[in-house]
């Protein structure tokens, strides 16, 4: 749901979700998590050890085996190129970073490789998958549409009680509707405060709070 | 060289063993978790432990026993081996440790000739990273630094790369088919345009720098 004091995204406050759809959408987040740890720890750990079982063949072959070893090293060097294209895939359906240190260094991971000047204050906490998940591709792909000549964007993380509440300075208040259309399925809203300056008419500061565990 | 490893992957921890046996190294321990290594280690000594980054103790395991293994025997190398090269993980092994300390995908051990370059250089007390991330570092690196790094020239580029795999001047050399001295003028002239202070006495510091300067954070307030 969107409310705040800015005319256009706040004029028709959604219901909240059902019940039943928030733990389905909940479930989502938990299996997009489950196909990534898959990737991880199945495919992508088999051939990584197939690398290793390359390299022996390497060390045993004979020694005037140069043409052999020139064709493990780019046998060696075309599993790396999969391993790269699993690890693409995975960081689509659930970034790993997000899966083992949180939104904080995800974000911050992600603000790295934008032109635009963004900074992340994280307090190390955890929310749980769906949360995060959620949280983490809202705010990523508005980051990503930010030009490079944006006003310094702040993004902000910490817990109030049992919600995960994201901040995020100075965003154009039409973004608001695009990240209530992601959080509200986990009966997450959004929340805008206008920011008091003539001279960027319709920026605000945004409020993301999104039920955890 | 004395080896210990910790993996929670048989496949991966069974293959590793392999090759570096083969390959002349003699391995003391091995675990599948970072609390059993640190037990094993107390006993007897290694050069090298080797760990994977995400294992027990969950969810990175590998980060909290390289701490105590460096408490209990600061003379010890350690190598972390990772699925992914995150500059966040970087950032993290350099609080450890940036001496004899190496960071690589886990794939890329599998090159013989990677794997005792590693080895090697972490027992020599040098600073390992993996290339395919200080490559991601250079080509990309934070946004307000692009232009001053794109004016560096394509020699520059390529000491500042492998000044971020945190290879000497020597190695630098080696791998350029320059002498040391050319080497030397080169990181001179980078870090005049970097606007860094060059200290070559301490070259893992001098890492540190590189690193800082191209992930570093805006000012956070």
């Amino acid at each position: 749901m969107v409310s705040g004091s800015t005319n256009g995204a706040g004029d028709c406050p959604r219901e909240p979700p059902a019940e039943a759809c928030r733990r389905k959408e909940s479930n989502q987040w938990l299996r997009r998590r489950l196909l990534q740890r898959q990737l991880h720890d199945g495919a992508a750990l088999r051939i990584s050890a197939l690398t290793l079982r390359l390299g022996l063949l390497w060390h045993r072959s004979p020694p005037d085996g140069q043409a052999m070893q020139n064709c493990i090293d780019e046998l060696q060097n075309e599993l790396h190129t999969v391993l790269e294209e699993l690890r693409d895939i995975a960081a689509k359906i659930y970034p790993p970073l997000l899966d083992e240190a949180g939104l904080g260094p995800a974000l911050r991971e992600v603000a790295h490789q934008l032109e635009a000047p963004i900074t992340v204050v994280a307090s190390g906490e955890r929310f749980g998958a769906a949360a995060e998940g959620a949280a983490y591709f809202a705010v990523a792909q508005y980051l990503a549409a930010l030009p490079a000549g944006a006003q310094p964007t702040k993004v902000m993380i910490r817990r109030d009680n049992d919600e995960l509440m994201l901040s995020v300075s100075d965003i154009n208040a039409c973004h608001a509707e695009l990240m209530d259309d992601q959080i509200w399925p986990l009966g997450g809203t959004v929340e805008m405060v206008d920011v008091v300056d003539g001279d960027r008419p319709g920026a605000a500061t945004i409020t993301v709070r999104i039920p955890c565990e | 060289m004395r080896v210990a490893l910790a993996e929670d992957g048989v496949l991966f921890r069974e293959g590793l063993l392999m090759l570096l046996r083969a390959t002349g190294h003699q391995v003391v321990c091995s675990a599948s978790d970072g609390d059993e290594l640190v037990a094993l280690l107390s006993t007897q000594p290694a050069d090298v432990a080797i760990l994977d980054i995400r294992m027990p103790p969950e969810p990175d395991g590998g980060l909290i026993t390289a701490e105590r293994l460096r408490a209990a025997h600061p003379e010890m190398g350690l190598l972390f081996l990772s699925h992914y090269a995150e500059s966040h993980y970087l950032m993290r092994i350099l609080e450890i440790g940036t001496e004899r300390i190496g960071y690589r995908l886990k794939e890329k051990v599998g090159s013989v000739d990677v794997l005792t370059d590693t080895l090697t250089r972490i027992g020599n007390g040098e600073i390992v990273i993996e290339p395919v991330l200080a490559k991601r570092l250079i080509d990309r690196p934070r946004a307000d630094k692009k232009n001053i790094v794109a004016a560096l020239s394509a020699r520059e580029l390529e000491v500042l790369g492998l000044m971020a795999e945190g290879r000497s001047n020597i190695g630098i050399a080696g791998q350029l088919y320059v002498t040391p001295k050319a080497v030397e003028k080169h990181i001179a002239n980078i870090f005049t345009k970097l606007g860094l202070h060059l200290d070559t006495a301490a070259r893992h510091r001098r890492v540190l720098a590189v690193l800082t300067y191209l992930r570093s954070q805006r000012t956070e307030v």
